[in-house]
């Protein structure tokens, strides 16, 4: 069996985990994360991939809210190819409280938070498409970041500097030897292969998974999941963030995001042992479109694209059993103290967008433990793609003979590495999807260098899939890419289009009528009419003879 | 200026009833809205291809008595085994008066190679698909190139090399796949994804270029008997690039289907609607029509979108307006509706139950086979349950059948059409 | 962000038949096809502007993409909308040139005034060069000529015997028949009185459509304002229908006007017939004039705005009812000149790659005549085949004047 050694060993990919990676490498410490899916897949990959002002907590949590403004305006340093900075509104509608958006007003000038009150005709020229008949408006510095990238640039960072990462690999166990924590044991799914990874300190990043990593050492970590829904309206229906200026509640929010809008979200419990078998409900739905067109009325002419939900994974502090002290702050655990166990370290809770000052802390206490002295920079050193910040229609100029559309969603998505991904060389700028204009050389790019084993992974680094076909066109394309630039054969690829198609329909499912029907309907025909894909999947349908 | 007969829809179900009633005389005029889902066909016609179990038929001529027997409210029930075979028989002499001519196997189902390597039972295939050359070859278990073109994004030889290997069929086969340098994909300049089927086919519909190119092809198929390439021989006159290419290569060429747009499909939509205006129809592309005045079960007038209450007029209508993808029928929050006449549908309450749990389901979707049901003549019923006396539906807009499931879309198309062509044929003559 | 009116892109399914039918893409790679410049890229133009790409200039809007659609997706309207309202505006000297193409009312009142001059000189070789090169009109093209005076003033001298009539039509005349070819509007009298109506005309100017392509839309509005109020003020206490003579003209002011210019045309929008179709329900109802025989082998082309309406089926009908006419219908593809395109030098050779097909079947019926709706395609379809063109009233004209003659 392998063994790999290391200084820092992550457990979990998310903003977190890679956040904390690329923190400890930038101290000098090497390390190797380990992932149990891809990168961004858990609740990372499943939020509405806000970047708070921070106003949301302004009314009731001024620390979080502060927490926010500050981190907010670092990462559009730092991570700028991954940000938009749209600016948000909030908005208040008759049927809303009136005194509330005072009450935002005063918070967030308390937290440090720029705040305007603005006309409703002013909000209307900033958001032509929102709802005339709003009462107030408020302009707040929000802006949308894409977790997808986020969390792809830190591993990015950190491998170039000498750090390892593992992705589709299950973390069986901790191990522990003398009541200490040594290593942890792997299962790489991809190989079936088992290995051990040893190393000085093992950080648990795991979010609402990481009940079941402590359970392995004995220690008890207890998490109540809290399943959020939000449903993908087919292209951008608003340009800047559009809040509703209440107590936060269910369908609040319409966040643009890249070439789409979301409208999230929602709070329902779920029992622990529920959160891999997570679904939309019809309800949630129905809440979200109905309060969404509150806010902008467009949405209800709108096709809706797809419906999803992630895990809020709410740790309870102190061991509490019933969910009373359950926060959203960030929780930052050190087992030996809390449990006797040396050499394991949880983080959790927190807000995507303070994965950075979360990965500070952790790397504070990592670096204490291991007589690292160094001091953090993550905030102040670009991530890969964000070292040049130039505007897209220069960028675009640069690339003279390839189309503005292409060149433009490329600079978007990868920033600065635009020059590793469209060269000259023809058959690498073909399109493979023509919904978001991901080339090829942008998958090869990624199959080659970002972790990509799967066309489920190539569509969180390319949005590949993640337009209106929703894989109808760019699948196939994509698959046999993978045997061109992968290193599958015929039949792996052809079994990587099956597990996309599937994982595609799990969020087209909840949203099953209209347009979303009519290309189901084409797909279907496509890959089950015309290919028989389904036949290979069911071992059917073929003749003897 | 009444017409005999107005078709709303011009896919290949009503291009063929069309078709049937300007052969006998009848003055008939269809009216389409957007090219039809022969676009993204296969290019082959399916009779009946799997039982209800997913095996595959062998004998569909002989399957189909215990098939209707057992689905008494299917289409091919209501048109009768004998109308099924005529219509199929119908529709192969017709294209065949303009180059695209139909292969069957002696009455018996044929398995076409999918560009996934997977085998499709089916009852009519183009000759440059399969053909009897193609099955006797097979016989010899001989070499088999899967060639693609360089720059042509919609097909992966790869793939169906690796999973044809791993037929039972085929996997002491010798498959290997190949790539060819098309020097016209070079002037693509900055556009060279838009390289798409229908842009080879337009290179090889050229005279000058067919000897290049099959040089090309025969090079990179070494020593094999067999050379499977995308379904891109051109649409107008495919039977004599065909020919052209195998005789300058000496190799058994095959068409594959791949991704839209379909080549094979165009020719057959090209080819209906060209023997359908030759022979004194009118095809309206301009126009749709979104509704229809009903009086005493008489349908009256349809209404147009262009022009409201349309001044054209028959004595019968036929429906082929087909299934979602065309607006045949549309879906909504929670309903489903036809929606140009209201017509009753029949599906069950709740979204959920529209679909199955894996898109790769063995038992299909259920929302497949929703659609218009109608009496033993095809005629539907309105939203009050009456039969409309002049109306008949035809094709992928009806109810009780799923033609991927079963393997059956082009014969019901087909077979309902004739069907309703016939009766309408009938009454006029009357 | 734009305020999202025309979202009929999201119904795309992204079937890529649109581009299968486009004549543009079918010649040249130059253009990406309406699927990559409508639906696909107007998702991206939203989020921001600077991803247009100026590809989709070479978009003809011929609306051939609209009619191969099966979502209903508005593709040549979102393309055109995006030309100018997501791009910058230069002042180059083809701006200069589309302004001269486009204010057909400007230069065609100038024009009919000197209009035995300005013939002469647009005929010249040197003229001609003088235009390729410094104004970018390629010096193939040939220019229609200008008639004496207007159409309008020749009709108000002759209004006395169209008030004689019970029952009226107001018509439409357009830029052709005004400033062109007054003939054509004779016979549309001709064949209206033979039917029984008279006919009448009121304050109108061009319909726009040269406008809309070359982006000059605030310009395009006021007279679709105008056009508006004033047609809707003449018929509005009776129910006269307004025909136009022109394919473009009634697809202006039936589609454009509502869609594209997102004006409110409700007092015109169900009265406006193309010819034909007028003519249509006439024959239908049995008023049917007497016609001489044609005697004439003649070969139909249905121009691309006809069919985006739905209307070549009218046209097609009343041609059958011209006794002696050997009518061959041809094939349904673009000539090229898509309007105001083919007059670019930059599109000059796509507009004759696409009309080639076109041509070529022309050629293989061997006509003695082609018939057709649309002006520029007659122009396109004169200069680059032997062959001369004719507009279906002016043959139902011919027919019904003829039955005079025949009858001495």
């Amino acid at each position: 069996m392998k063994t790999f050694e290391t200084d820092v060993i992550v457990i979990g990919g998310g903003a977190t985990g890679t956040g904390t990676l690329r923190d400890c490498t930038l101290r000098g410490m090497k390390g190797i994360l380990i992932e149990k899916n891809d990168i961004a897949s858990g609740t990372t990959g499943r939020n509405h991939g806000l970047l708070h002002s921070g106003a949301r907590y302004a009314v009731k949590d001024l620390e979080s809210a502060s927490e926010c403004i500050s981190e907010n305006k670092i990462l559009k340093k730092i991570a700028w190819h991954c940000i938009e900075d749209t600016g948000g509104l909030f908005v208040t509608l008759p049927e809303d409280d009136p005194a509330y958006h005072n009450m935002l007003m005063e918070g967030c000038s308390y937290a440090g938070i720029d705040v305007d009150e603005i006309s409703i005709n002013k909000a209307l020229e900033i958001e032509p498409n929102l709802n005339p008949n709003i009462l107030y408006a408020l302009k707040v510095p929000d802006g949308t970041i894409d977790p997808f990238r986020l969390s792809a640039a830190n591993i990015l960072d950190s491998m170039e500097r000498g750090s390892k990462v593992f992705t589709h690999t299950d973390v069986t166990s901790l191990i522990l030897a003398n009541g200490r924590v040594t290593g942890v044991r792997c299962y790489d799914k991809a190989s079936h292969e088992e290995f051990e990874v040893y190393g000085k300190i093992v950080v648990n990043a795991s979010g609402v998974w990481g009940q079941q990593v402590c359970e392995s050492a004995g220690i008890e970590l207890k998490m109540f999941p809290s399943k959020g829904s939000m449903v993908i309206i087919d292209y951008r229906i608003n340009n800047v963030v559009v809040n509703r200026c209440r107590i936060p509640s269910d369908g609040d929010i319409i966040v643009p995001g890249d070439t789409v809008s979301l409208i999230g979200t929602t709070s329902r419990k779920i029992d622990y042992d529920r959160i891999e078998e997570l679904v939309v409900d019809d309800d949630e739905i129905e809440v979200l479109l109905e309060d969404g067109e509150k806010l902008i009325p467009n949405v209800k002419k709108t096709r809706v694209l797809r419906a999803y939900c992630g895990v809020r994974p709410l740790v309870a502090i102190s061991g509490e059993m019933e969910g009373r002290d359950i926060s959203r702050g960030i929780v930052l655990i050190d087992h030996n103290e809390r449990d006797g166990v040396e050499g394991l370290i949880t983080i959790a809770g927190g807000k995507l967008m303070t994965y950075r000052l979360m990965a500070q802390m952790t790397t504070d206490l990592v670096g204490k433990k291991l007589g690292v002295k160094k001091k953090c920079t993550t905030h102040k050193v670009p991530l890969p793609g964000s070292e040049k910040r130039i505007p897209h229609q220069k960028k675009i100029k640069h690339f003279s003979g390839i189309s503005n559309s292409v060149v433009g969603s490329t600079h978007y998505r990868h920033g600065e590495r635009v020059h590793n991904i469209l060269s000259k060389d023809k058959k690498n700028y073909g399109l493979i999807c023509e919904c978001e204009m991901v080339t090829a050389g942008e998958v090869e790019y990624a199959i080659k260098h970002l972790n990509v084993k799967d066309i489920v992974d190539l569509r969180r680094r390319t949005r590949v899939g993640m337009g209106p076909c929703q894989g109808e066109l760019c699948s196939y394309r994509a698959a046999g890419l993978f045997t061109e630039y992968g290193d599958k054969d015929g039949t792996e690829s052809t079994r990587l289009l099956t597990e996309f198609l599937e994982e595609r329909w799990k969020g087209i499912k909840p949203v099953f009528w209209g347009d979303a029907m009519r290309e189901i309907e084409f797909t279907y025909w496509i890959y089950q009419g015309l290919f028989g894909l389904g036949n290979i999947e069911n071992n059917k349908g073929e003749p003897d003879r | 200026m009444n017409y005999d007969c107005i078709i709303i829809g011009g896919g290949i179900s009503g291009l063929t009833a069309g078709i049937k009633c300007v052969h006998e005389g009848l003055s008939c005029a269809i009216i389409s809205s957007g090219m039809s889902a022969l676009h993204f066909s296969s290019g082959s016609i399916d009779m009946l291809g799997y039982t209800d179990n997913g095996d595959v038929i062998y004998e569909p001529h002989k399957y189909i008595d215990e098939f209707i027997d057992s689905h008494k409210s299917h289409p091919y029930a209501k048109c009768g085994r004998d109308m099924v075979a005529d219509s199929l028989q119908f529709f192969q002499d017709q294209v065949a008066n303009r180059n695209v001519e139909f292969f069957h196997n002696n009455s018996s189902n044929h398995f076409h190679v999918t560009a996934l390597g997977t085998l499709k039972p089916t009852y009519l295939s183009q000759r440059s698909v399969f053909n009897e050359k193609v099955r006797n070859g097979f016989a010899n278990k001989p070499s088999i190139a899967i060639i693609n073109f360089e720059g042509f994004r919609d097909f992966h030889p790869e793939l169906a090399a690796s999973n044809l290997k791993r037929n039972q069929l085929f996997n002491d086969f010798e498959i290997f796949a190949r790539t060819i340098q098309l020097s016209e994909f070079n002037n693509t300049n900055k556009n060279p994804h838009e390289f798409r089927s229908i842009d080879i086919a337009r290179i090889l519909e050229k005279d000058k270029n067919i000897e290049r190119i099959a040089s090309q092809i025969k090079e990179a198929a070494g020593n094999a008997l067999f050379a499977g390439i995308p379904a891109l021989l051109g649409i107008h006159d495919s039977e004599r690039v065909h020919r052209k290419l195998e005789e300058l290569t000496g190799l058994i060429i095959y068409e594959i289907p791949t991704l839209p747009p379909s080549i094979l499909g165009m020719r057959i939509d090209d080819a209906l609607k060209t023997i359908f205006a030759d022979a004194g129809g009118v095809f309206i592309a301009g126009d749709k029509v979104i509704s229809g005045e009903i009086d005493n079960n008489i349908l009256t007038h349809i209404h147009t979108q262009n022009y409201g209450k349309a001044h054209l007029t028959a004595h019968h209508y036929i429906l082929s307006t087909g299934s979602f993808f065309s607006g045949g029928m549309v879906s909504e929050f929670d309903s489903i509706h036809e929606p140009v006449f209201g017509l009753q549908l029949d599906y069950p309450k709740g979204r959920s139950n529209w679909y199955s749990q894996n898109f790769f389901d063995r038992k299909s979707h259920p929302f497949l086979h929703y659609g218009v049901d109608t009496d033993n003549n095809l005629r539907p019923r309105d939203k009050n349950g009456d039969t409309i006396q002049n109306l008949y539906c035809t094709g992928a807009i009806l109810a009780n059948y799923d033609p991927i499931r079963e393997g059956s879309g082009g014969g019901v198309a087909i077979s309902t059409a004739y069907f309703a062509a016939r009766q309408i044929i009938e009454k006029c003559k009357e | 962000m734009i305020k999202l009116e025309n979202i009929s892109f999201d119904h795309c399914i992204k079937c890529t038949v649109c581009t299968v039918y486009c004549p543009v893409a079918r010649v040249t790679h130059l253009y990406p096809g309406p699927k990559q410049s409508g639906p696909d890229t107007e998702r991206l133009r939203i989020k921001s502007p600077e991803l247009l790409d100026i590809s989709l200039k070479y978009c003809s809007n011929c609306k051939r993409c609209e009619i191969a659609c099966p979502s209903d997706v508005k593709i040549a309207d979102i393309i055109q909308s995006a030309k100018w309202k997501y791009s910058k505006r230069s002042l180059k000297i083809s701006r200069i040139r589309d302004f001269l193409l486009s204010r057909t009312d400007l230069m065609g009142g100038v024009a009919t005034w000197f209009s035995p001059i300005v013939n002469f000189f647009t005929g010249l070789g040197i003229v001609k060069f003088f235009l390729n090169t410094f104004l970018k009109i390629p010096k193939q093209r040939r220019f229609p000529k200008y008639a004496q005076g207007t159409f309008e003033r020749w009709f108000n001298k002759n209004i006395k015997e169209q008030q004689g009539y019970d029952k009226k039509v107001l018509y439409f005349h357009g830029c052709y028949v005004n400033y062109n070819y007054h003939q054509q509007g004779k016979d549309v009298i001709t064949v209206m009185n033979a039917l029984g109506y008279g006919v009448e005309m009121t304050d109108e100017k061009c319909c726009g459509v040269p406008m809309i392509a070359n982006g000059f839309l605030k310009k395009a509005t006021k007279n679709a304002k105008f056009n508006i109020k004033s047609l809707g003020k003449a018929v509005s206490n009776s129910d006269k229908r307004i025909i136009a003579s022109s394919s473009s003209c009634a697809l202006a002011m039936k589609h454009e006007y509502p869609n594209l210019l997102e004006l409110d045309n409700s007092p015109i929008a169900d009265r406006v017939d193309y010819i034909t179709r007028f003519i249509f329900d006439e024959f239908k109802k049995g008023n049917i004039p007497e016609m001489a025989p044609v005697n004439l082998k003649a070969a139909y082309h249905s121009p691309c705005h006809l069919e985006r309406m739905g209307g070549v089926v009218y046209t097609i009908e009343v041609l059958r009812k011209i006794p002696g006419l050997d009518l061959k219908l041809l094939h349904s593809e673009c000539c090229g000149i898509s309007g105001t395109y083919g007059f670019k030098s930059e599109y000059y050779t796509i507009a004759q790659d696409v009309g080639n097909e076109l041509f070529d079947r022309i050629d293989a019926v061997k006509p003695e005549i082609v018939v057709t709706d649309c002006e520029t395609c007659k122009w396109q379809i004169e200069m680059s085949t032997p062959y001369q063109v004719i507009h279906p009233i002016s043959l139902l004209a011919q027919a019904i004047r003829d039955v005079n003659k025949s009858g001495d």
